[in-house]
């Protein structure tokens, strides 16, 4: 990118904005760069190449919010997008929302996450040998269990961001992505399983170069995983249904309760109502704060600023600097996800909450890294003070109201827990449980925590935003099992 | 690029340089869109939006080697990078099986196109004031939604002689309605032509079915006969998308091995079409410039037909169905055949039932048997001995396709165009009564 005419077409559209008697305008010059490798079932499929470049102006005019975008950056057409934005604006007349941003400070940086192996540059050969190997790997028969498809997938994205606004900010930023997708479907006896690894088609990956997924050492860890989920996919025995069970639940599980379940209502603008047509609500309500969601050992939080994370931001896209949010503490609810707008209805200040995936979108509140927060019991302790139970690994099927409150996952890897020992694998465990149940059941987590990565969406137009859900093991007192 | 650039020049002009570049296949699809967009909460607009944008696929094969790109930069010496990258990197791969040449044209195309002047222009906030309005009117306390508007023309060019046009429109409204003790209801219209959408309609919709739904008791688990309406159906039962010969060859869809089966109830027929005339959306070519077309999918419950590209159809032994996307088939329009029912016939039928008016995040267990849940969303009533029973909230269905199709026990007469969040291609669905599916509750 040409960073002085990126920078005039910024500064032409503020200027333009201004002269139309907008109150607030920004610009945001985004580019992103995707390159997809996949083998399916040893076969390499066509490399898919995705670049998207373009800019996306947001102004507020008369109190109402518009949005204009174009993919042609020429001054003409950038000042006609800003037009139409403002035209936008005063469209909703007294119908619209009046929007009013928080005071922030205006902030000028620059900012980019390394690489050690650069995701542009990389040849083709390097991640399509990678693949091969991993699918050489995970081809062999187990436990009668044979992958005849394996669909195996490496994600290489770099985002690249200039954002001025009329306040005084401009940040820019370079954040590459890379990730790791797998699917299989087992054959065994005339029996047909679909199952991803990582399981619940989460990935594995994060921001940064090639060098975070030669460090996941694939061929070792898909193989053995699937050697470990053929295994369970053997068992007939029932979990215990209808009775009041402990259930340790997995990473592979946890992580994405916090996600569902907290990350997603306590986003404010749907709890304000914004995003009911699409994504939904949630079960806070304006003015509900400080109530009591959990239990003492209910911990939730969301920090885009984890070091190599797939939320990675030091900047969200109204210019306002990130932070780690605790979302839940002790059980009480202790902070919302915040863009400039909803922190004004808090009579607070934004927690650089909002973010758009493209050029093309506004910017909406979303998660960057949510994880339920490591405790201090091992895997091993929690497991030998649990008398009777279930210990579910991983899953593959979840969903949740649009409310957040009735959520469910059908375990993958599942196994009895008799007397402090791990008996026999059990057979889809069905975890159906209400949100407040849930947080209030939790009694113990672990030290151990796992990441996963995936895409978040949200938004209409649909916004996939990268995201990590992150959990240590945790357990759940006195639950029943569907 | 402008708005109103030379499709055909710059589609040529790919070609070119990809052949120079020792391509032997080159296609390029250029799509220009203009969608606007109206979103409101509240009963007030929160975002009024307009956006332009032009993006270029281009399909190469390089020596069998494949790649397949879309730029959204479409300057000039940006293209050229674009392309120039796109064919290194289809180089750099092993040589594929599924490589065939493009289909060889010129091509005739239908005239048939889903195109709406008016709606270059029409602007949007009066209509989606008229649905907030509607659903107040009908006893919502607050609303909220999203109108779109999309004009869009599309340009297809192949080296192997193919160029054609496709023009379409759509308006789309997407409405919830809220009442006090934060029931809801939800209503949908969808059209290509401005004379097909009722966003009164829509909005009157989704408040009397919030209104209906106040107080709901939470559903027992257990088996009930379900009616769904035309919304539920084209996100639960996705036909088309599963009959893609590529999700079928790679065991990924639940019509796996099932083809000229039995695979649902006799009064069962879906197709796909390129164009339905008047319909909403659709495409007269696909992504390889071949004509579009209507495919039967499902005939008298009998799986009849996959969906093809040229590459899918070589495997097959058959041609293709001008379904290409270049790497999966896709459907461009689904229809499902209509029934001889009614909605009130359905409810009469019903001992032990339910209503279920909307649905969301269905995900499945398995995609190979089609076992999957999803969560109903909005209204939903109890239906006891043929009467519209009491409101229900606070369960899933939880069910299997396959199983599904063979229980349909009724389909109504009555269709309506569903597209929106939970369902991406446009389908024309019916009502549908469904024997004996599972209703899960929360512990």
């Amino acid at each position: 990118m040409s960073d002085s005419l990126d920078e005039d077409l910024c500064v032409a559209a503020l200027d333009e904005a201004s002269r139309l008697g907008c109150g607030y305008a920004e610009v945001r010059l985004h580019f992103n760069t995707y390159t997809g490798y996949s083998l399916r079932s040893g076969v390499t499929e066509p490399t898919v190449l995705v670049d998207s470049r373009g800019v996306g102006i947001r102004v507020i005019c008369g109190g109402s919010l518009g949005f204009g975008a174009t993919n042609v950056l020429s001054r003409q057409s950038v000042v006609e997008a800003v037009n139409m934005a403002v035209k936008m604006a005063k469209a909703s007349g007294d119908g619209g929302e009046k929007y009013v941003l928080s005071a922030e400070e205006a902030v000028s940086d620059n900012w980019r996450v390394n690489q050690a192996k650069s995701l542009y540059e990389l040849p083709s050969e390097t991640v399509v040998s990678l693949l091969r190997d991993v699918d050489s790997a995970s081809s062999r028969e187990v436990k009668g269990f044979s992958f005849p498809v394996r669909l195996l997938r490496i994600d290489c994205s770099t985002e690249q961001k200039l954002y001025m606004n009329s306040e005084g900010s401009k940040i820019s930023s370079v954040v590459p992505r890379v990730s790791f997708h797998s699917v299989f479907v087992g054959l065994r006896d005339g029996e047909r399983v679909t199952v991803s690894v990582p399981p619940g088609y989460s990935g594995l990956g994060g921001s940064g170069g090639f060098e975070l997924i030669e460090k996941l050492r694939l061929e070792e860890y898909v193989a053995s995983r699937l050697t470990e989920i053929a295994t369970t996919l053997s068992s007939t025995t029932a979990p215990p249904r209808g009775e009041r069970v402990d259930v340790i639940l997995g990473p592979n599980v946890a992580s994405l309760t916090s996600h569902e379940s907290v990350g997603h209502p306590f986003e404010a603008d749907r709890v304000l109502g914004r995003e009911a047509a699409q994504a939904g609500e949630s079960y806070l309500k304006p003015g509900e704060y400080n109530i009591r969601l959990g239990g003492a050992e209910a911990y939730v939080s969301d920090d885009p600023t984890i070091p190599n994370s797939m939320g990675f931001y030091l900047y969200d896209d109204e210019g306002v600097k990130a932070r780690r949010r605790r979302l839940l503490q002790a059980g009480y609810v202790s902070e919302l996800l915040h863009n400039r707008a909803t922190a004004t209805k808090f009579a607070g200040r934004s927690n650089a909450s909002a973010r758009a995936v493209r050029y093309g979108v506004e910017p909406l509140i979303r998660m960057a890294n949510t994880y339920i927060e490591p405790g201090d019991w091992s895997f091993e302790e929690l497991l030998k003070d649990t008398r009777r139970g279930v210990y579910i690994k991983s899953f593959m099927e979840w969903n949740i109201d649009d409310k957040r409150l009735n959520q469910r996952y059908v375990g993958l890897e599942a196994f009895l827990i008799e007397n402090g020992e791990l008996k026999a694998s059990v057979n889809r465990p069905i975890l159906e449980i209400s949100t407040p149940k849930y947080w209030s059941s939790i009694d113990a987590r672990a030290k151990d925590m796992e990441f996963y990565s995936g895409m978040c969406g949200k938004g209409d137009p649909m916004q996939g935003a990268p995201v990590y859900f992150g959990s240590p093991h945790i357990r759940l007192r006195d639950v029943v099992l569907g | 690029m402008s708005f109103n650039t030379n499709l055909e020049e710059v589609s040529q002009g790919v070609i070119t340089q990809a052949k120079k570049l020792g391509c032997s296949d080159v296609s390029v699809v250029v799509t220009r869109n203009h969608t606007r967009l109206i979103r409101f909460a509240n009963n007030l607009v929160t975002l009024s939006s307009s956006v332009v944008d032009t993006s270029i696929q281009v399909y190469v094969a390089h020596q069998t080697r494949r790649a397949v790109g879309v730029t959204h930069d479409t300057s000039p010496q940006s293209l050229e990078r674009f392309v120039a990258r796109l064919v290194d990197s289809a180089s750099r791969l092993a040589p594929s099986d599924d490589y065939v040449p493009l289909p060889s044209g010129p091509f005739e195309y239908p005239e048939e196109q889903n195109y709406d002047k008016r709606l270059e222009g029409e602007e949007l906030v009066e209509h989606a004031h008229q649905a907030v309005d509607a659903a107040l009117k009908a006893g919502a306390k607050r609303v909220a939604g999203s109108l779109q508007s999309l004009v869009r023309r599309v340009h297809v060019s192949t080296s192997a002689g193919v160029a054609g046009d496709d023009s379409s429109t759509k308006i789309l409204l997407n409405v919830r309605a809220f009442t006090e003790d934060n029931a809801s209801g939800h209503g949908l219209s969808c059209a290509s032509f401005l004379s097909e959408f009722n966003p009164e309609k829509a909005g009157r919709a989704a408040g009397e079915y919030a209104k209906m739904a106040e107080s709901p008791r939470q559903l027992e688990a257990g088996a009930y006969d379900v009616i769904f309406t035309p919304t539920v159906v084209a996100n639960i039962l996705p036909l088309a998308e599963a009959a893609s010969a590529y999700l079928i060859q790679s065991g990924l869809s639940y019509f796996s091995d099932q083809l000229n089966q039995q695979v649902g109830v006799e009064t069962l027929n879906v197709w796909d079409y390129g164009v339905y005339k008047g319909g909403l959306g659709g495409r007269r070519l696909d992504d390889e410039g071949v004509p579009t077309q209507k495919t039967e999918i499902i005939a008298k419950g009998v799986f009849r037909n996959m969906l093809h590209n040229s590459s899918t159809a070589k495997k097959f032994g058959t041609k293709t169905t001008g379904n290409a996307g270049i790497i999966s088939p896709q459907p461009n329009t689904v229809v499902f055949g209509e029934g001889d029912s009614t909605l009130e016939e359905m409810i009469q039928e019903t001992k032990k039932g339910l209503l279920v008016t909307n649905n969301w995040y269905t995900r499945f267990q398995n995609l190979r048997t089609g076992e999957y849940s999803t969560l109903p969303r909005d209204a939903a009533f109890s239906v006891v001995d043929g009467k519209i029973g009491e409101p229900v909230a606070g369960f899933r269905l939880s069910d299997s396709v396959l199983r599904q199709l063979k229980s349909i026990h009724l389909i109504s007469k009555t269709r309506n165009w569903v597209e929106w969040w939970e369902v991406e291609t446009p389908t024309l669905a019916p009502y549908m009564l469904i024997k004996d599916v599972t209703a899960t509750v929360a512990y």
